[in-house]
């Protein structure tokens, strides 16, 4: 066996209407002001009512709402909402919302913990003690933001993403409600959950990094999401469907936290960052060509999470490679019936230039994620996947 | 024990390499097209060293003090420092461990990692160089 480390601090509490349970754990937990982070419409639509009224019971205090965060967060936003933070004395942070919300709340958090500005902070490991309590609540199913070590903001300015790693940075607890995603779009659903499926499936063959348990975690992870993410994306108010893909997201972010993702991200990553296309909907167009091209050194790990997915049959049972190509099979079959864009042509992007396509190649080669792929991709290979992509 | 006896050994030694990497065409042309200045801290025993690609024309390397702000710092053991020279560490593992840790773009650092591979073939002769008496397989 390899080394590995694993390690989840994050609490993480399931149940229907457990977003109103908030405020029990801020109690535990110790806060007495809270920062509210959240997305604008959840306050329109009245969904952080029961979540309000959850922490002025357990700290006697309304929370500050922060809602003026953008889909891709930024660091105007965080240096905003810090200064909210600290002229109000916030010692706790609740965010409600998907993964831009709760990466621009933990990076707040080190802001508002330790002083000083973001830059100072940009980078892995750096931060080395507890941050203030941090409660995530997602309203959406992919990113796995609520358990991860990492957050990403963007620097507008420069045009860059900057990067935050620590194990401290995970929040403390992660509420799972499913009333909280019932009223996310079909096509929002699909996508959230095929990034959760790209974090499955990438983390179970990263680059001598996973582990025993990251293996159980995204084996059961990617059997949820397989199983389930069609329903939910069919029938929103499925409250069974939105609770596995809620859980089955959580635990993919689990593991990909421990063990990194691979080289779909990074390429998702790349055109993301020139482009601003949807992260799930990337993801979705990359991840068949990703894992083709990882698929001759990955193979019986691929084959693996067939078996366990139940795609084995009489003819192929025991052919690895058959398995392997399978699979990938059975995730364009996916991805068409949950209608995503198979291409990125039709996510919008225009018709690659060989400037763009050389600054793409380099944005790809020069991702964190590239490093946990299995297969090291040079120059030319990433180029070609992008032009297949297209 | 220890790979290096002291801060000097251990100066000496990656100051040496780095000089090679300096001196290997290839390795440096990609280093210095990156126009990093990457530091270097090391702990066990302390020691610190920058390489400044700035300029994009020559390599700067500088042992201890650098009035140099850098780009990029890194932070280790400099038992893991020889470890990763010898092309013994996985990197993302380490990263993950917290036994690296990372200042600044990380990626912008971690896009050179292919590019200094070949000098995991020059840090024995460097070792043998400097007399170390310490395992290079």
């Amino acid at each position: 066996m390899n080394p590995f480390v694993f390690h989840t601090p994050t609490r993480v509490y399931f149940g229907e209407d457990s977003a109103s349970s908030c405020g029990d754990f801020l109690r535990e937990l110790g806060g007495k002001k809270v920062l509210m982070v959240a997305d604008a419409f959840l306050e329109k639509s009245g969904a952080l009512k029961p979540l309000i009224e959850s922490i002025r019971e357990s700290t006697g205090s309304a929370p500050i709402l922060f809602t003026d965060v953008p889909s891709d967060s930024d660091i105007d936003c965080v240096n905003n909402a810090t200064a909210i933070a600290r002229t109000n004395q916030c010692d706790a942070l609740v965010a409600v919302g998907g993964g831009s919300v709760i990466d621009t709340a933990k990076v707040i958090n080190i802001c508002l913990s330790f002083g000083g500005e973001v830059m100072d902070y940009q980078g892995l490991n750096i931060i080395e003690r507890k941050v203030y309590p941090l409660i995530a609540v997602p309203t959406t199913a992919g990113t796995g933001a609520e358990v991860s070590f990492v957050a990403m903001v963007k620097d507008h300015g420069e045009g860059k993403k900057l990067m935050f790693g620590s194990r401290f940075l995970a929040p403390d607890v992660a509420i799972l409600d499913p009333l909280m995603i019932v009223s996310l779009p079909a096509k929002l659903t699909a996508a959230t959950g095929i990034d959760a499926i790209t974090h499955g499936i990438e983390c179970y063959v990263a680059s001598g990094t996973y582990s025993v348990f990251t293996d159980a975690i995204c084996l059961e992870s990617l059997r949820l999401l397989f199983e389930f993410l069609p329903q939910a994306t069919v029938d929103g108010g499925n409250i069974e469907a939105r609770g596995a893909t809620l859980v089955a997201s959580c635990m993919a972010g689990v593991a990909f936290t421990n063990s990194g993702v691979g080289i779909t991200h990074a390429l998702a990553h790349a055109v993301g960052a020139k482009y601003a296309t949807h992260h799930g909907m990337t993801n979705a167009v990359f991840l068949p060509h990703g894992m083709r091209f990882n698929l001759d050194t990955v193979y019986p790990r691929y084959a693996r999470i067939a078996q366990f997915l139940g795609f084995a049959d009489e003819e192929n049972n025991g052919d690895e490679r058959a398995l392997a190509s399978l699979l990938v099979n059975k995730v364009e079959a996916l991805l068409g019936k949950l209608q995503l864009p198979l291409t990125l042509r039709e996510l919008g992007v225009p018709e690659f230039s060989d400037e763009n396509l050389a600054e793409l190649t380099d944005l790809a080669a020069a991702d964190p994620a590239i490093m946990f792929n299995p297969r090291e991709a040079s120059s030319d290979d990433l180029t070609q996947l992008l032009k297949r992509a297209y | 024990m220890a790979v290096f006896t002291d801060t000097d050994e251990l100066h000496r030694v990656m100051n040496d390499l780095w000089t090679s990497i300096k001196n290997e065409k290839e390795m440096a042309a990609q280093l210095l097209s990156s126009r990093l200045i990457v530091t270097f801290h090391y702990r066990e025993p302390d020691g610190r060293l920058t390489v400044d690609c700035s300029d994009g024309q020559e390599m700067v390397i500088t042992v201890g003090d650098c009035n140099k702000k850098p780009v990029v710092e890194m932070f280790m053991k400099s038992s893991v420092a020889h470890e990763f020279w010898l092309g013994k560490v996985n990197v993302p593992l380490a990263l993950i461990q917290g036994k690296i840790v990372s200042k600044g773009p990380v990626n912008k650092a971690l896009a050179l990692l292919p590019a200094i591979k070949p000098a995991y073939g020059l840090y024995p002769s460097v070792i043998e160089k400097n007399g170390l008496k310490v395992s290079i397989t």
